[in-house]
């Protein structure tokens, strides 16, 4: 009967293009690999054999030197441990109110109408362009950073979560009308549990927006911060330093990123990968 | 036998901007506790509208409809258990919880509550997928574990809206020998909503036959085979015959 069949069947289906995928993922990531490894030898002998010189494209070797030199490595820290800061109390008030805001309008058809028109048209403005106003408005210090991070995490976080609550299925919400759940029972137990995979897409995106509106902050004007450093290197013509700030940069961004879709796939556990 | 559901001239007219629409009119029905009653109709005819009138999903426009001893409408939630087209199980549940909602939705469940709903799984062939999520199950196992979501809270009414339209027609014969052997042991009254006419004859009691727009009742067919039904039923000439005297009413609508 197809009660004992189809769970055998779901299972078969279930592991075959998994295993066929997991060998797939192991030639991604060697090949991944291996040109990460040639444009890395390319970068250490290119420069060179084309006669670049050192502060315009210095090679792999004199940027890792700068990288890892014992004397910068507090300066880096320090302005890591600030630029960090910046984003995580910019991402923390952000992502708090864009899910508020969005799970208000979506109670809120009406409101919601009125208020679209203007989500669409500040959504589509450079909104690093800003930066400067803010620094006149809150000071060189940590504020004015933490605004800028704010208004570009905010954005994405409002309309992903939006677009995920508004495209709740139409009978899971008659389900739960038809068996009484209140308002709050209706937000916490349906729409935002069903939003979470719109909701994890807002968070990436806010993630990497808000590393961007960090470093352009400092570069407006800040006392300190890995975008202080950066500027900093380029005014004494230290270019393997600038690339040296990049990595720790890339690196930071690429962690969020990472720790951002490990707790999506926590959290989100009915999501195909 | 008490009636359970009473409607008298139940109407319901959607205003739009080009005009009004009669999506139901003048329904008068009564189905009693226990009974099972199929409506059939082409899309259109109101059949869903009337579901969800009964369900307090919508609001009836014109006349009394009555569900045990409360009246319909008024924003009400009514006493019934609902089963979609689609599993609409929730994927971030397990199997049970999913089943227990109509309960937890209202207070904590108890022991017992959690007894009755593992009850219902085994009824259903589904005891041993307590604890998996809606995703490691068939598109026929999400659709039994739903059945059994509609009926742990013991509801007066089950309502179904065209459950096994979406599986594949093996699935829907063996779940509607399923359902038909579930009435049999809950004793509930039943509501199905289909556009199937055979699904209708071998399920019901009584079937309803609605026409479109405006959508209204064209015949009520008693349909004499007793309760337990087997698949040889749908073999049979007597059971041919039924079918071809409900469809008789959509050919001449049609033309």
């Amino acid at each position: 009967m197809t009660a004992t069949q189809s769970p055998t069947r779901a299972a078969q289906t279930g592991t075959a293009p998994r295993s066929r995928g997991r060998s797939g993922r192991r030639q991604q990531v060697v090949g991944s690999l291996s040109v990460l490894a040639t444009l890395l030898l390319a970068w250490q002998f290119l420069p060179t054999a084309l006669g670049t010189p050192s502060y315009v494209v210095p090679v792999f070797s004199d940027v890792m030197r700068a990288l890892l030199d014992p004397a910068a490595f507090p300066r880096y820290l320090d302005a890591a441990a600030a630029t960090m800061t910046e984003v995580f109390l910019g991402l923390a008030i952000g992502v708090t109110l864009g899910l508020a805001l969005a799970i208000t309008l979506a109670q809120l058809p009406t409101v919601y109408g009125i208020v679209f028109p203007y989500i669409v048209a500040i959504e589509s403005i450079p909104k690093v362009a800003v930066a400067p106003l803010f620094v006149i408005w809150f000071g060189f210090g940590l504020p004015s950073k933490v605004v800028v991070v704010v208004l570009l995490a905010f954005f994405p976080v409002l309309v992903n979560t939006i677009h995920g609550l508004r495209s709740v299925d139409r009978d899971q919400i008659d389900l739960f009308r038809v068996n009484g759940a209140s308002p709050m029972q209706m937000r916490v137990r349906l729409l935002v549990p069903a939003s979470l995979p719109q909701i994890f897409s807002g968070l990436e995106l806010a993630v990497a927006n808000a590393m961007i509106g960090a470093i352009v902050a400092e570069f407006v004007g800040a006392q300190k911060g890995l975008g202080v450093l950066i500027l900093q290197a380029q005014g004494r013509m230290e270019t393997p330093a600038v690339f040296a700030l990049l990595i720790i940069l890339s690196a930071l961004g690429i962690t969020l990123n990472v720790l951002v879709r490990l707790l999506r796939r926590i959290v989100v556990t009915w999501e195909p990968h | 036998m008490r009636p359970l559901v009473e409607l008298d001239h139940l109407g319901k007219v959607y205003s739009t901007r080009t005009g009004d629409v009669v999506a139901l009119q003048d329904v008068s029905l009564t189905i009693d506790e226990g009974e099972f009653v199929a409506v059939v109709g082409p899309s259109g005819c109101g059949k869903t509208t009337l579901l969800k009138i009964l369900a307090n999903l919508e609001e009836h426009t014109h006349g009394v409809g009555i569900l045990g001893a409360k009246e319909l409408g008024g924003g009400r939630s009514s006493d019934v258990g609902m089963v979609f087209q689609k599993a609409t199980l929730l994927p971030w549940l397990d199997i049970l919880a999913n089943v227990l909602l109509p309960v937890t939705l209202e207070r904590r469940a108890t022991p017992a509550d959690k007894e009755t709903a593992l009850g219902l799984l085994r009824m259903v062939g589904l005891e041993d997928f307590a604890r998996k999520r809606p995703n490691e199950l068939s598109g026929g196992m999400q659709q039994r574990a739903a059945i059994c979501r509609a009926l742990v809270h013991e509801p007066s009414l089950l309502l179904m809206d065209e459950p096994f339209g979406a599986l594949d027609a093996m699935t829907r014969d063996a779940l509607n020998v399923e359902v038909n052997r579930i009435w049999r042991e809950t004793h509930k009254t039943a509501v199905l909503i289909t556009h199937s006419i055979p699904e209708a004859v071998f399920l019901a009691e009584r079937v309803i036959v609605m026409s479109p727009r405006p959508g209204r009742i064209v015949e009520e067919i008693s349909i004499p085979f007793g309760k337990e039904r087997t698949l040889e039923l749908m073999g049979t000439a007597e059971f041919a015959a039924l079918c071809a005297r409900i469809r008789r009413h959509f050919e001449v609508s049609a033309a």
